[in-house]
């Protein structure tokens, strides 16, 4: 399994942290997604190596922003 | 934008969250402008016991102003007390790829000029009825 952490700019509450997910959860291979909006990271499980491209698409189709 | 005194809080409220959001998703204004124009530079909210400073702020117009198709925002009560107003209302969104309303609570301080200074929310997403589809407008 693969753990990584990222940072999403633009998160403020919960429902920001909802659409995050589900987006992120749309991407093959993802096994959880855990939000933490105070200090604007995502960690994301996985059972194969994402490609940083698929991420930051997720993350854009939700609105926000991968830094 | 007007001062709350000269304003019905129900009618002060809804016209400050509709025309901001209307200033951000038309046109191509600099974010951070429209955020000072109805915001004091030491704005902070509080949503969820999620802070939101001036910074976070701005960050967050983004998706807004990158998905947000519509908007309507329906307050139910709102009571002022000098320069404080406490409301509840609910938020009838609308993305490209969703929509739903979400009901809020909130406690909120405004400047002379009309700006908001403060806001604390208490969040709840509602389902959205087949029968209510339609219903956002910009």
């Amino acid at each position: 399994m693969t753990v990584s952490t990222y940072r999403v700019i633009g998160m403020a509450c919960g429902h920001c942290a909802g659409f995050v997910t589900e987006e992120i959860e749309r991407i093959p291979g993802v096994t959880a997604v855990a939000v933490d909006v105070e200090h604007d990271t995502v960690t994301v499980n996985s059972d194969r190596l994402l490609d940083l491209v698929e991420v930051r698409a997720a993350v854009e189709e939700a609105g926000y922003e991968l830094h | 934008m007007g001062a709350l005194d000269d304003t019905d809080p129900k009618e002060f409220i809804t016209d400050f969250f509709t025309s901001f959001m209307s200033d951000l998703v038309r046109g191509d204004e600099d974010p951070a402008v429209i955020v000072d124009r109805y915001h004091t530079p030491d704005i902070l909210q509080v949503a969820d016991g999620h802070l939101m400073d001036r910074a976070k702020l701005i960050a967050h117009t983004r998706p807004a102003r990158k998905h947000q198709t519509g908007a309507r925002w329906e307050v139910h009560e709102a009571i002022a007390d000098g320069d404080r107003i406490a409301a509840r209302y609910t938020l009838h969104f609308q993305t490209s790829k969703r929509e739903g309303s979400v009901d809020v609570h909130f406690f909120g301080q405004f400047a002379d000029d009309g700006r908001m200074r403060r806001a604390h929310m208490l969040t709840r997403s509602v389902p959205v009825e087949v029968s209510d589809r339609g219903r956002v407008s910009t």
